[in-house]
């Protein structure tokens, strides 16, 4: 049965001007393709090299405005978008290098894989004046690896403590002295609908957090981090139980946010300014995010209201270490033009450069040069830059190891959701670290 | 009652299979405030409607821009290609006794049912050693052997119900079997040969694994990848109503082909899966 | 079903010398013809299985590949004394099983749907073929969307979940999420065959019945499955190995958080994301022979003869 009626079809299927109509377009198609391919294949062959800058997808106008600044008549320097998490970027890269690609030139980096990037061999060393006095403690720590630098910070993030301040004044805390999180979730769930936003999502933000509280009582996660997989953990401490109970007792709080589990550094963002709005720990754009326009509706009574403190406490007489974050530009170990690459290197990351992002993006600068220059002074509140400058040079950087990926995911899936967090996480997590590390545990 | 229960019933599949396409439409057109500070949710863009502004933006990102280029391509040689190849063997297999001819189907059985998770570190391995990460054929290759199985099927179903007396007929007019297969043959089985087309580019066009794996940046990186990849303004949010706008370009080349071929798209399927 | 292709070398009236001739240069042409074809799907698939299965027996990450260390079978042992490993597999089998039941019964009544009707047959058609032809990480963006609880509209449509109730926060609802948009996106393709199985039904049969007084599910069960019994078999054969796949839609909605991993996810965060080719092709090789194992026994349980459904017995 099914037969005849497939042979019909195929019979009505066989009308002579359709099969032509869809043999010519067929062959045009293919023509298309064919052009396609061709016109791609030939695009930069103009003799002047061209160096590519890969980009994370952060203040990507004005880096756009400093590549070409930075293009000399030696060479162009051209840009490329990575993703948009810290881990996609670090996989693109990796598979980049790891091919050995020599149009990898100069590329943004998280700092928080340099360690793991310069053991692989995947980085030019940099000269040693790349790294001053003139740069800030927390970000310069990061651009080096066994003593030698590779990489140049190009901008230094750090998380503070946002608030609403009617929110403040309501609960009756007292901003002007260091607060703990004890402090900021009580207040905040003494009133209704009022909140403490962080970053739970499973993803490197969350280990951030998870490392400010650990060294906020003065504990690390990991020690001896350049013996690599040999490191010692150090996670099952009392600060690492007092992490999880910071955690804890967000998590179960009514102070917590709803979607805590998967939030991010945007979820937690239009809390501020809708009921009676919320404590968040948060990076450093977040200034420049509520300035008033007619897009977020934001007015100016609201952006009045916005508050910054030092980042919370973990323990009351201990003081906070912020989280440092940021952006460091390295050469690739596999670049045609090294010489060149290192000197554009050079050219994004400096004075100007970070001056330009800290204005136009709001990507704060990675030295003292940079935020003594007075278009900061217009741009921000003096306190706030002194906050800034204050946080990253005291800030507390994240482990320093080759793999610190690996770390970071077994941290990440322990840990998370912060709803299942308990007294019993710091243990869990340290047996599993290890496990890894000795490639005993799958992550 | 049930004269009623079929045009529900019709209503139903309607509703289940547009909704969703419906939703993302009406996402597209949200602003990106609205949508990163939660203030219109439900389904229709009621305060926030921003007009094409989101397709305007998607479609100025150069990133985007030539993911379309690449997919389109990448797409449209592997299938032709992949449906080139298929012919010849699914000709050999309808028609001809060989030996092999079983080998050659349980292949393309097992290739059908192969996790391709488990061959993107190898692959990945392999074609940087050839030079072949991140390039357009990096990704004809492997989207030409998964496409052969479906295409081969399918072809061969198609073959099966041609009137070979025909061919047999040049056979005895003196025509060789290669002369009978082009001058005879193909004509006939070029209806078939599009609807493999067809099936085939779905599959590449639908690939993700191979697009995030094979390719690092928008040399090659084909939609799906870019979509999964795609960065707003706000690094910290995924731009939903951006992200909407692009899948709805990425949408728009399907629901033509599916207008203008659904009679022989399922024609195709239903025999190459079954009968084939 | 059986379709006796009739070749040349069979038919009557002609020397055997010519006969063999023949027969060769058939033999010859045939492998010529599937020889290209071969090779492409062989290249991309049989080799670099087999280095997986080179690479599975070292210690080989991609940040330091001048350490590589053969250490024989740890990886496996690693791999399958896992909890991890384990916790995958079940839920990559939950995602098999719950999916392809769902898309089995709605797809079976789109089916008879697309079967009774006799108007807007392409309009149905096209509402069908667009969910097949959708890219899987489109799917996965609007479910996503559909579901959080900030810009989604699930939540205010459903009468018994609260309008901030998080569905990407804990394992089971975001596994019925993912759920979701696996089943929506697939089951138009389990209609069409399930279509196509229908259509071999005989009329007749059903009208016999219809007269001898059997109810509707009477039919249903009595004369319309056992009949299409092949059509359904394949289909589930087809659907259960590609669901036991799911990798798209995890990646896009959750990437692997609160526990929704799948199988394939664990290999591609092994080998992609970890830089840990030894382990990643541990899994890989691991994963290759689940697969096997799981057509394997959907054969042989429901015993599913491909060459009949193909139409070769």
């Amino acid at each position: 049965m099914t037969h005849s009626s497939a042979r019909s079809r195929t019979r009505r299927g066989r009308a002579g001007p359709a099969r032509s109509r869809v043999r010519r377009g067929i062959a045009a198609a293919a023509a298309a393709v064919l052009a396609t391919t061709l016109l791609a294949s030939c695009s930069s062959d103009d003799g002047k090299p061209v160096l590519t800058w890969y980009l994370n997808p952060d203040g990507v106008d004005t880096l756009n405005a400093i590549a070409d600044q930075c293009s000399t008549e030696d060479y162009d320097i051209e840009t490329e978008l990575l993703p948009t998490g810290a881990t996609d970027q670090r996989v693109q890269l990796a598979r980049r290098l790891a091919a050995e690609d020599d149009t990898t030139d100069l590329m943004n980096l998280d700092p928080v894989f340099v360690p793991e990037f310069a053991n692989a061999g995947w980085l030019a060393e940099m000269p040693d004046d790349t790294i001053t006095e003139d740069t800030l403690q927390g970000i310069a720590e990061t651009a080096r690896w066994e003593d030698k630098v590779y990489a140049s910070p190009m901008w230094a993030n750090t998380q503070l403590l946002w608030y609403r301040k009617s929110l403040a004044e309501e609960t009756g805390l007292d901003m002007s002295k260091p607060v703990t999180w004890d402090q900021i979730i009580d207040a905040a769930a003494s009133v209704p609908g009022a909140t403490v936003g962080v970053q739970g999502n499973k993803y490197e933000a969350y280990v951030v957090w998870i490392n400010a509280l650990i060294q906020g009582a003065g504990g690390v996660i990991v020690s001896d981090t350049e013996a690599g997989i040999d490191a010692k953990v150090e996670i099952d401490s009392e600060p690492g139980r007092e992490a999880a109970a910071v955690i804890e007792k967000l998590a179960s709080s009514s102070a917590a946010q709803s979607d805590l589990s998967v939030s991010n550094e945007g979820t937690s963002l239009p809390a501020m300014f809708s009921g009676p709005g919320e404590f968040m720990v948060n990076w450093t754009f977040v200034y420049k995010n509520y300035a008033p326009s007619p897009e977020n509706g934001i007015t100016e009574e609201q952006y009045k209201d916005l508050g910054w403190a030092r980042y919370p406490r973990t323990l009351p007489d201990e003081p906070s270490k912020p989280p440092v974050g940021g952006i460091d530009v390295a050469v690739g170990a596999y670049s045609k033009h090294p010489d060149f690459a290192l000197e554009a290197a050079r050219c994004v990351t400096n004075t100007d450069a970070q001056v330009a992002l800290a204005v136009e993006a709001g990507l704060m600068p990675a030295t003292n040069s940079a935020y003594d220059a007075p278009e900061l002074a217009e741009a921000y509140p003096k306190d706030l830059l002194t906050l800034f400058r204050e946080s990253v040079d005291q800030g507390g950087p994240r482990p320093k190891s080759a793999f610190y990926a690996t770390i970071s995911s077994a941290l990440q899936s322990v840990w998370h959701s912060p709803e299942s967090v308990s007294d019993s996480t710091p243990k869990e997590s340290a047996e599993f670290l290890k496990n890894v590390l000795e490639g005993k545990a799958l992550l | 009652m049930r004269k009623l229960a079929l045009p529900l019933g019709v209503l139903l599949v309607m509703v289940w299979c547009l909704l969703p396409i419906a939703w993302i439409v009406s996402l597209s057109f949200k602003s990106q405030e609205a949508v990163s500070n939660g203030t219109d949710p439900g389904f229709l863009p009621l305060d926030s409607f921003t007009g094409w502004e989101n397709y305007q933006t998607v479609w100025e990102d150069e990133q985007f821009r030539r993911s379309i280029i690449n997919s389109i391509g990448i797409s449209l040689i592997a299938t032709i290609l992949s449906v080139a190849l298929a012919t010849l063997a699914a000709y050999a297999i309808a028609r001809l006794e060989f030996r092999g001819k079983r080998f050659v189907l349980s292949t393309a059985l097992a290739i059908a049912m192969f996790p391709v998770v488990s061959l993107v570190s190898p692959l990945f391995d392999l074609w940087r050693q050839f030079g072949l990460y991140d390039t357009w054929p990096g990704l004809i290759i492997p989207y030409m052997s998964f496409t052969l199985p479906l295409a081969i099927w399918t072809l061969s179903a198609f073959f099966r119900e041609i009137p070979w007396e025909m061919e047999q007929a040049a056979q005895v007019d003196g025509a060789t079997s290669w002369q009978a297969f082009r001058k005879v043959i193909v004509p006939l089985a070029a209806p078939g040969v599009f609807t493999a087309a067809i099936l085939t580019f779905f599959f590449a066009w639908n690939d993700f694994v191979f697009g995030i794996t094979l390719t690092s940046t928008e040399a090659a990186r084909p939609i799906p990848a870019a979509l999964s990849f795609f960065v707003g303004p706000d690094p910290f949010q995924r731009p939903a109503g951006l992200l909407a706008a692009a899948a709805v370009i990425a949408t728009i080349p399907i629901v033509i082909i599916v207008l203008l071929f659904q009679r022989k798209i399922v024609a195709g399927l239903t025999s190459g899966a079954v009968k084939g | 079903m059986t379709t006796t292709v009739a070749t040349p070398a069979t038919q009557a009236g002609r020397q055997p010398q010519e006969v063999s001739d023949r027969t060769r240069a058939e033999n010859r042409l045939g492998m010529k013809l599937v020889a290209p074809a071969l090779v492409v799907m062989l290249v991309v698939t049989a080799f670099p299985i087999l280095r997986a299965l080179w690479l599975s027996f070292y210690n080989y990450s991609l940040t330091a590949p001048e350490d590589r260390q053969f250490i024989g079978i740890d990886n496996y042992v690693t791999a399958l004394t896992d909890s991890l490993f384990w916790r995958d597999i079940g839920m990559t089998v939950i995602y098999m099983l719950v999916t392809v039941a769902f898309e089995l019964v709605i797809g079976f009544a789109f089916a008879m749907i697309m079967h009774r009707v006799i108007f807007a047959r392409g309009i149905i058609r096209t509402s069908i073929l667009i969910p097949y032809g959708i890219i899987t990480v489109v799917s996965g963006f609007a479910w996503q969307f559909a579901f959080t609880y900030q810009n989604g509209f699930i939540n205010g449509w459903l009468p018994f979940v609260s309008a901030d109730f998080n569905w990407f926060g804990d394992t089971v609802p975001a596994v019925i999420a993912i759920m979701v948009s696996e089943i929506w996106k697939t089951t138009p393709f389990m209609s069409l065959l399930l279509l196509a199985g229908l259509a071999q039904v005989s009329e007749d049969m059903i009208e016999a019945a219809k007269v001898d007084g059997a109810t509707w599910w009477q039919r249903l069960f009595k004369v319309i499955l056992p009949n299409m019994r092949a059509a359904i078999m394949v289909a589930v054969l087809f659907r259960a190995l590609d669901a036991y796949r799911i990798f798209d839609n995890i990646f896009v909605m959750t990437a692997g958080a609160q526990g929704t991993e799948s199988i394939s996810f664990l290999t591609y965060r092994q080998s992609i994301e970890q830089f840990q080719l030894g382990m990643g092709s541990a899994l890989a090789v691991l994963l290759f022979l689940s697969v096997l194992l799981v057509a394997f026994i959907i054969v042989k349980l429901f015993r599913v003869d491909l060459a009949q459904a193909r139409g070769e017995s």
